[in-house]
């Protein structure tokens, strides 16, 4: 055998063993659930030996290494769900609140109905313990772009204020307005849209 | 259709919190955590804390007793449990321009994950990858185990 042979049987015998190696040491199941709006979304498995579509909740797929096909989709139970991924699902944060505050035309003033919701929002705070809430100022398209760049930043900075005043840490808000360039709903220039008039806070 | 594309975009873009911009963007959190946990951020390895800011390229690892909960900018929420390691390869959240990413590699461990506004805007763009498959996401909860 002349040595460029033997390179190459060398070559070829280890990498059937690194595979041999990996899809017997390496396996991935796949398990969709139901989502805290009820909702199963949907995913695809997918390597170069195959795909496989898994649609239903609980139902799960397995993949014993990258040259094996994902396996065809089989239901898990609760139980053993909760025992193979229980101690990650404890740990899964409650995703990010959004709230929306609605303002007065051409004013840095709350209309009522939003008012009464800074309390839900301090709660919120409160519950998850968050050190991490945006603030960010919107208005409609009445009045010129420089006006209203300006007018949603003291947006903005009324309800960051009005967070520290209840006992928000500053350095835990972070705030940015917009302007009039993200329209809640999109309308032409000079336009006097309610719901365009706010600030958003997300707290997370 | 499109224009609901569009207003579902300028929906997001207002609930998007804008960040300084450059190369260590804050993509999201550790929001809480259990036992021994580390990050490993530009090639130093600390121990987590619940607050802690992400950024693209990051590393988290759990120890035998470690778990631990993600919350990224689009509002994807992410866990660990024990003994696994997860690398946010690429994130980057920034509807206005419609540039939106989400890629990581599940490297082993067991995983839970909701999907946010990018898996909703463009599920193309989250890419989930394990040593033995990739995961195209169409939304929203689920587990993955990889060992």
């Amino acid at each position: 055998m002349n040595r460029s042979l033997r390179v190459l049987s060398f070559l070829i015998l280890s990498s059937i063993v690194t595979v041999l190696t990996y899809s017997g040491c390496s396996k991935t199941t796949v398990v969709l659930l139901k989502d805290p709006e009820g909702k199963v979304g949907h995913l695809v498995v997918e390597n170069e030996a195959g795909s496989v579509d898994i649609t239903k909740e609980n139902e799960a797929t397995t993949i014993a290494g990258a040259t094996s096909k994902p396996a065809a989709p089989k239901r898990y139970s609760e139980d053993k769900i909760s025992s193979q991924f229980g101690e990650a699902l404890n740990m899964l944060p409650t995703q990010p609140k959004h709230f929306i505050l609605y303002f007065k035309s051409g004013s840095t003033e709350l209309t009522d109905s939003s008012k009464a919701q800074i309390p839900d929002i301090l709660k919120t705070i409160e519950l998850r313990s968050s050190e991490d809430i945006s603030v960010v100022g919107h208005t409609d398209t009445a009045g010129n772009s420089a006006y209203n760049m300006r007018l949603s930043q003291r947006r903005a900075s009324v309800v960051r204020k009005l967070l520290i005043g209840e006992g928000v840490r500053a350095d835990h808000i972070q705030s940015t307005s917009h302007g009039e360039a993200n329209p809640l709903v999109k309308t032409a220039d000079n336009v006097n849209e309610p719901k365009n008039r706010r600030v958003e806070v997300v707290v997370r | 259709m499109k224009k609901i594309a569009k207003m579902v975009c300028i929906l997001v873009v207002s609930l998007v919190p804008t960040l300084g911009h450059g190369a260590f963007q804050a993509i999201g959190i550790i929001k809480s955590v259990e036992g021994e946990v580390y990050l490993i951020s530009s090639s130093t390895e600390i121990q987590a804390v619940s607050n802690m800011k992400l950024i693209s390229g990051d590393n988290i690892i759990t120890g035998n007793d470690g778990s631990v909960g993600l919350i990224f900018k689009d509002d994807t929420v992410v866990s660990l449990g024990p003994n696994s390691q997860i690398e946010v390869q690429d994130f980057v959240f920034n509807p206005a321009e419609e540039k939106l990413s989400f890629a990581a590699r599940l490297v082993r461990g067991t995983f839970s994950f909701i999907t946010g506004q990018i898996a909703k805007l463009a599920p193309k763009k989250v890419k989930l990858t394990t040593p033995d498959a990739t995961l195209g996401v169409r939304g929203t909860k689920f587990v993955v185990e990889v060992k």
